[in-house]
């Protein structure tokens, strides 16, 4: 019985796995809905975010990762192609310059409570292209 | 798991020896390999699922004991357990008021995790038990329970005394029968099946007693009833030849040997054999039954003609190479594969030239799109072996096709969208390249690919740094990623150009390395011109016609245009710098080159070379100061890329042009320099010859604390490499800088030092063996070549080379620089196994400490480490200042503002308004941008003051130094302990081992090195050399420093007595001693008559008597047992007794300190303070004349118990940070802190060691894959315990997301608010809430 908790507990992880190609193209993207709803968010906002304000590398690094993934099977672009550009990497850098990702990033405090940041409300440090 | 468990897990009883069937050789029913306990071999199919080899997951088996036996891993806990339990009504034998309290406190759920806590509770409750005789509750004699032999328990119930009357008349009231038993034996025998009985009857309280569970982990669990047999797979048969027979794997024939035995002894009691037969063969399961689970256990009996140990349970577990290291921690991958490397500076800096052939192995799946169509299809129809081609084709229905055969055309033409291509590795793909030993992140990178028709992997010099690679046969690694996210992570996080710098310090570590400094110091010579051909030909070297730039103003006008070689490096930066969408202005800096020579000054101004010969500390890699590292500040990294791509390609070519090698001539010494060097040696060795004569007529003063030895030993040292070095400078000015290659390469920093230069063409020097000179490895001296006596002394008898390797080495000398190199050879040797262990343990210890979004820094278990990462928040691989670890470079920032501010000055570019965010940022600095900016006001006071600072400067510097100090900011989610673990780690297998090290100018050794970084990391209780360092109250005087010497330094009374005399007189015997003045107060020692006699007494001569009477400093001691005039106190004897035990006296300082040494601080000078071998700090703060507050110690665990937790915490921070920076290592303090914390972190010093990591993390996963696997396993299957599976280590061999980086968050799609159900449902597991997960072993 001891055993079948080890099994529940990586179960719950596989369930997880399982639902991403159901959710969206394989992305660990899940349905939230507080955002985008009105008057959720401002209950929300009302308590003060204390997180940092910029986009971290990591949380770059994960979107743009997601989104090339989307790009790339896929998911109609949301900024203008130019004619040739085909690497999903490069324009999701550049969705991601425009704040154009429809994605949003829930950050968990370490006593388990999150705050959620739409892209729109974070500063992006450029970071430049790659040589 | 109990015996029902096991049964109802198993699909099939084992119950037959036999392997196969004796007619037809089919696996017999039953047996061990019976055929529903999975498929056998690839043609087989498994009779419980009916799968395939492959498919089968296994099924499990059990064997029932018809006997219980003990489990050899649960040994020592049942032991425990009956130690503490009545024998005989299974109580935990606590009294009744005690037992409520242990009880509340193990029940406590926080306590849960903590296994170490309750680990000690437990002991509390067992030596409470242990001790007890007689049982509370049902008032039974118990006696000591004790292992006799192996997996065997006996009970002396009286403690072995013959049952008493009493205990006769007890057992009468009991009817029990087993109780006979009791009446006659002095000890009674716990076979397992009576421990069975005991352990079933404990009550369930009781089990929560014992730190089990009483619904799940019974302690009768612990002995096996039920044995369970794994599935086929995990024990496979190997059959090479069917008809020879097959090898069993030792599980297979170990479970066989316990069934053969079982069923013996289920026929013995059957047929009633006797109790003796029974027993034996009782027995001999036992010990099959522990050799099944664990076959090194110690002490069972040998099996005969057993010629490799057997492979038990615990063995495949266990090691490096067991399942929790070998298999669960770390596995073998696809699509890698591994290769020599070579150089090619044609590649840009973060490609890897990968070989055709690899390519065509090595595959990424990509889906087919209407952009790719076209090329995948071409691909497809190449195949594998034509190389732009693919491998294998997964179709949407998850169909897979390997393209090596079949119709490629027509798959090629019915290629549709969605479809996924396993196609060749083509260029721009993005692979990670690592090179082992991985000490450091950047060992791994990932490199954009780029197809070669070669067959090593290539890439550019610059990354050899990080890499830590050369050309000599090196192999490395290369993997692909499978997914486009994982590419993507990998290019953002991992990519060459996203690491040059090292977060061990923020030093650049890719950077331009040996021909390419080479080339650019000669380049970059003052006497470097070309004409307009030549300049553009050298430009388009380094462009590869991938971007245009101005040509720039020649230097000469007239009588024909000239450029310079400056202005290569010139065009090279700007046009770097304006490839990177950066402007060239801020590129300045200006400091002196590596070496001393005729153009050194070297000095950029807005990406011009203005003047000096760049070199090592301007290109390459480990400086701040470098140009290079200023284009990726200010420009970018990408800036700093492209420098280095265009600067390999034009060195390259540079050098090839012109020519540059190193000959014969560049190292043979003129006639000159020979007579130089021959006077030299002669002096040095006339010199040397004194010394030894002083010695030999004692006239040579020894150095405090040393012998006259010791002496000559440090002076003819010291000497001699004076010869070395005045030696290597007369041939450095002898030598022409111009034409001579070695010597341009020293300058420049590229390769070889000003002493290999000097070692090849004048001297080699003094070979050195364990720090000293050659030792006396023959007969009085170090070779028979040489005369015994003082002239075994000489320079040339102990290993100094008079000969340059050019001219030769005499045999001895030959002999000596052997010895020197071998011993160089075996500390490498030994360097390596022990850094790579601590490395190992520090990285077991850090590895899951992270910045979490609210900025502490905390392990996964939730405990904070510290507040703030390294108390300011920092990130060390963003700090700019190249001395003292500040963020930003201010005499730079504001060199480049002035300068830019004076460009356009009246603009726009004033602080917006005092914005309240943009404040935030200069909170950490603002004082010494305060100190800095009134520094450079006052400069510019004395100066003329006109030259002062506009108020717009200011502002615009201010704004650059917050823009700045917010961007080095740690952000949350780094995984700062890995990192730290590593930056500590990696410069420990750089640390050449030289032990040892003088302090101050005293002959006082202190350890250093890697033996000294293992001792304060294991947090040592005995340090190989303590040392307490006490300031001085007043620090002027020596005369000052020579009382408090005194006052510390232990003096005996043998030292200072003028004599110690014994005094017989008819009617008394006493001593005599009198105390030497003269000594007394040239030592200016503090002490007289009265504190001897105090000391004499309080020093374990409670019987003496002391009176002072008779001259002065005189002291008279009497036995008082000697006055009784009778001769049994036999005076004459205690008398002699006292005599030879009162010199060692300690009658003034501290009694444990044997030496001080007075010691002139290296900063001030003038200034004394004393080093004290000891490590009592408490004595030495309290000493009169010592500046107690300011004392410190390098024994950490001293400084502890002395001081408390938080001086330790500083203690250990400033060790390490000495012990490296004494080795030349820089470390930035952040990764020391987060050390010092984590060692600190829970109230008192735990080391990086197996017994620290244990109380610091309590996972047991991660407990299990770090060190002692099966004792964590045991110990948790005995108390239930659970694993929260939060870690780095457990959710690697759980399989699941790191709680790290990209891991620390989640992210959502945007969407319409509907399923809200699903929602909160998903809530449930999000990452950060990991469900529990039981393990149960």
């Amino acid at each position: 019985m001891a055993d079948d908790d080890g099994d529940g507990g990586m179960q719950d992880y596989r369930d997880e796995v399982n639902d991403m190609p159901e959710g969206n193209d394989g992305i660990d993207a899940m349905d939230e809905p507080d955002f985008g709803d009105e008057e959720d968010p401002n209950e929300e906002e009302e308590k003060e975010r204390i997180t940092t304000r910029t986009l971290t590398k990591y949380e770059r690094a994960r979107i743009l990762g997601t989104r090339a993934l989307q790009l790339s099977m896929g998911a109609p672009p949301m900024v203008e192609i130019q004619p040739g550009e085909t690497d999903p990497l490069v324009i999701a850098k550049r969705e991601l310059q425009e704040k154009k990702i429809p994605i949003t990033i829930r950050r968990f405090l370490p006593d388990g409570s999150y705050e959620d940041w739409p892209l729109d409300d974070l500063t992006i440090p450029s970071m430049g292209q790659a040589p | 798991m109990s015996s029902k468990e096991i049964a109802s897990a198993a699909h099939i009883e084992v119950n037959n020896r036999d392997f196969y069937d004796a007619q037809d050789r089919s696996q017999t029913r039953g047996g061990t390999l019976d055929p529903r306990l999975g498929a056998i071999n690839k043609r087989a199919v498994c009779e419980t699922c009916q799968e395939s080899l492959q498919e089968c997951i296994g099924h499990f088996g059990y064997i029932r004991l018809c006997l219980p036996v003990f489990h050899p891993g649960y040994f020592k806990a049942a032991l425990n357990t009956l130690q503490m339990i009545c024998k005989h009504c299974s109580h935990v034998m606590i009294k009744p008021s005690l037992r409520l309290k242990y009880v509340t406190k193990l029940r406590n759920p926080t306590l849960s995790s903590k296994s170490h806590i309750r680990g000690s509770i437990l002991r509390e409750v067992w030596t409470q038990s242990k001790k007890v005789s007689l049982c509370p509750y049902c008032d039974r004699a118990n006696g000591t329970v004790k292992k006799t032999a192996v997996l065997k328990i006996v009970h002396y119930p009286a403690d072995n005394k013959p049952p008493s009357k009493k205990k006769d008349e007890d057992d009468e009231d009991d009817v029990l029968n087993d109780d006979d038993e009791d009446l006659f034996l002095a000890a009674d025998d716990l076979n397992p099946l009576k421990v069975l009985q005991l352990f079933e009857k404990i009550p369930a309280e009781d089990v929560q007693l014992l730190d089990m569970d009483p619904e799940i982990g019974r302690p009768e669990r612990m002995l096996v009833q039920y044995l369970p047999v794994p599935p086929l797979c995990i024990r496979p048969t190997v059959c090479a030849d069917p008809s020879a027979g097959s090898t069993e794997d030792d599980l297979t024939v170990k479970a066989a040997e316990i069934v053969q035995v079982n069923s013996a002894i289920a026929q013995l009691m059957e047929k009633g054999g006797t109790t003796a037969t029974v027993f034996d063969a009782w027995d001999q399961m036992q010990y099959e039954v522990a050799r099944y689970i664990n076959s090194d256990q110690p002490g069972l009996p040998l099996v005969q003609g057993a010629a490799k140990p057997l492979r038990g349970i615990c063995q495949r577990l266990k090691g490096k190479t067991g399942r929790f290291r070998g298999n669960l921690s770390g596995k073998r991958v696809d699509f890698s594969g591994r290769t020599v490397i070579s150089p090619d500076p044609n590649l840009r800096i973060d490609q890897v030239g990968v070989p055709q052939r690899v390519a065509k192995v090595l595959t990424y799946p990509e889906r087919v799109t209407k952009f790719n169509i076209d090329l995948l299809r071409k691909m497809v129809r190449n195949g594998t072996e034509k190389y732009p081609g693919a491998n294998h084709i997964e179709y949407q229905d998850g169909s897979k096709k390997f393209l090596k055969y079949g119709d490629r055309k027509k798959i090629a033409k019915e290629l549709s969208f969605g479809t996924i291509v396993e196609r060749h590795l083509i260029d721009g793909d993005i692979v990670l390249f690592n090179r082992q030993p991985s000490l450091h992140r950047i060992s791994i990178m990932a490199h954009r690919v780029k197809i070669s028709p070669h067959r090593t992997f290539r890439f550019n010099e610059c990354v050899c740094a990080p890499y830590n690679a050369d050309f000599d046969g090196d192999e490395m690694n290369l993997h692909v990623p499978q997914t486009q996210e994982a590419r993507t992570e990998a290019l953002e996080l991992m990519g060459v150009v996203n690491n040059i710098m090292t977060p061990k310090n923020g030093e650049p570590l890719v950077a331009a390395t040996q021909d390419f400094i080479t080339s650019s110091y000669l380049s970059t010579r003052k006497d470097v011109f070309m004409d307009r051909a030549e300049f553009t030909r050298v430009l388009a070297t380094m462009s590869s016609a991938e971007f245009s730039l101005p040509l720039p103003q020649p230097a000469i006008q007239k009588p024909m245009e000239l450029w310079t070689g400056k202005q290569l490096f010139t065009v090279l930066i700007q046009s770097a710098a304006l490839s990177a969408g950066a402007t060239k202005e801020r590129v300045s800096m200006a400091d002196k080159s590596f070496t001393e020579s005729a153009d050194a000054y070297v000095c950029f101004r807005g990406g011009e070379l203005m003047c000096g010969q760049v070199g090592k500390k301007s290109l390459g890699d480990g400086s701040k100061k470098s140009v290079l590292y200023i284009l990726a500040r200010e420009c970018g990294n990408e800036a700093a890329a492209y420098a280095m791509n265009r600067l390999a390609r034009f060195s390259a070519r540079w050098l090839t042009d012109g020519g540059f090698s190193i000959g014969v001539d560049d190292v043979s010494p003129s006639l000159a320099l020979q007579r130089i060097k021959a006077r030299l040696v002669n002096d040095g060795y006339e010199k040397c010859q004194e010394f030894i004569e002083q010695l030999r007529v004692g006239k040579l003063a020894p150095r405090p604390g040393c012998s006259p030895e010791e002496t000559l030993e440090a002076v003819l040292n010291k000497e001699l490499s004076n010869i070395r070095d005045v030696a290597g400078k007369a041939c450095l000015n002898e030598i022409d800088v111009r034409t001579n290659a070695a010597l341009t390469m020293a300058l420049a920093g590229s390769k070889g030092s000003t002493i290999n230069i000097s070692q090849m063409i004048s001297c080699v020097g003094q070979q050195t063996v364990g720090g000293g000179r050659a030792p006396d490895g023959f007969f009085g001296r170090a070779l028979p070549h040489f005369e015994l006596g003082l002239k075994a002394r000489s320079p040339v008898a102990k290993g100094f080379v008079s000969n340059s390797f050019f001219s030769g080495m005499k045999a001895t000398e030959f002999f000596m620089h052997a010895q020197s190199g071998r011993e160089g050879l075996t500390d490498t040797a030994v360097k390596t196994a022990e850094t790579g262990y601590m490395q190992r343990r520090l990285v077991k210890a850090l590895e899951d400490l992270s910045v979490q979004y609210d900025s502490t820094v905390r392990s996964s278990s939730g405990s904070v480490i510290q507040i703030r990462y390294g108390d300011d928040d920092l990130d060390p691989i963003e700090m700019e200042d190249p001395n003292d670890g500040k963020p930003v470079n201010f005499s730079r920032l504001l060199d480049a503002m002035v300068k830019e501010l004076s460009d356009d000055l009246l603009a726009s570019k004033l602080l917006p308004s005092e914005d309240e965010e943009n404040r935030g940022g200069l909170a950490h600095c603002i004082k010494d941008v305060q100190k800095f900016l009134i520094k450079f006001a006052d400069k510019q006071d004395e100066l003329e003051s006109s030259f002062g600072l506009r108020r717009s400067q200011v502002k615009e510097f201010l704004r650059h130094v917050q823009a700045k100090v917010r961007k080095a900011t740690v952000e949350p989610g780094t995984a700062v302990g890995a990192i730290g673990a590593q930056s500590i780690g990696e410069p420990g297998t750089q640390m050449t081992l030289k032990t040892f090290h003088f302090a101050g100018v005293a002959s006082m050794n202190i350890t250093l090195g890697v033996p000294r970084l293992k001792e304060i990391i294991n947090a040592s209780t005995r340090i190989s050399t303590p040392i307490t360092t006490a300031p001085l109250v007043f620090d002027r005087e020596m005369t000052a420093a020579r009382i408090v010497k005194g006052r510390v330094q232990r003096t005996l009374l043998g030292e200072i007595a003028l004599y110690i005399k014994e005094v017989y007189r008819s009617d008394d015997s006493y001593l005599a001693v009198r105390l030497d003045k003269s000594v007394i107060d040239a030592f200016q020692l503090d002490v007289d008559i009265v504190e001897v006699a105090m000391r004499i007494v309080s020093h374990s001569f409670s019987k003496i008597r002391t009176s002072k009477r008779g001259l002065e400093n005189m002291l008279r001691l009497k036995n008082k047992e000697a006055r009784k005039k009778d001769m049994e106190s036999r005076p004459y004897f205690l008398m002699q007794a006292l005599k030879h035990q009162l010199p060692n006296v300690p009658v003034c300082g501290i009694g444990a300190v044997s030496r001080a040494v007075i010691s002139e601080s290296d900063s001030v000078r003038g200034s004394y303070h004393l080093a004290i071998e000891s490590d009592d700090i408490g004595s030495v703060m309290t000493v009169p004349g010592v500046d107690g507050v300011n004392v410190t110690c390098n024994h950490i665990m001293a400084v502890e118990k002395t001081l408390g937790i938080e001086s330790a915490r500083q203690s250990i921070l400033s060790q390490i940070a000495f012990t490296m920076s004494s080795h030349g290592l820089s470390v930035a303090d952040h990764h020391l802190k987060l050390l010092a914390d984590c060692m600190t972190s829970s109230g008192t010093v735990l080391g990086i060691t197996r017994f620290g990591i244990q109380k610091m993390r309590t996972s047991t996963l991660m407990l299990a894959s770090f060190e002692m696997t099966l004792d964590h396993l045991f110990d948790a299957a005995i108390h239930s315990r659970k694993d929260e599976i939060s870690g780095v280590s457990e959710r690697i061999i759980m399989g699941v997301p790191i709680p790290l980086g990209t891991g620390l968050f989640r992210l959502l799609r945007k969407s319409t608010p509907d399923d809200e159900s699903v929602a909160a449902q998903k809530r449930n597991i999000l990452l950060k809430e990991s469900m529990p997960t039981r393990v149960n072993i």
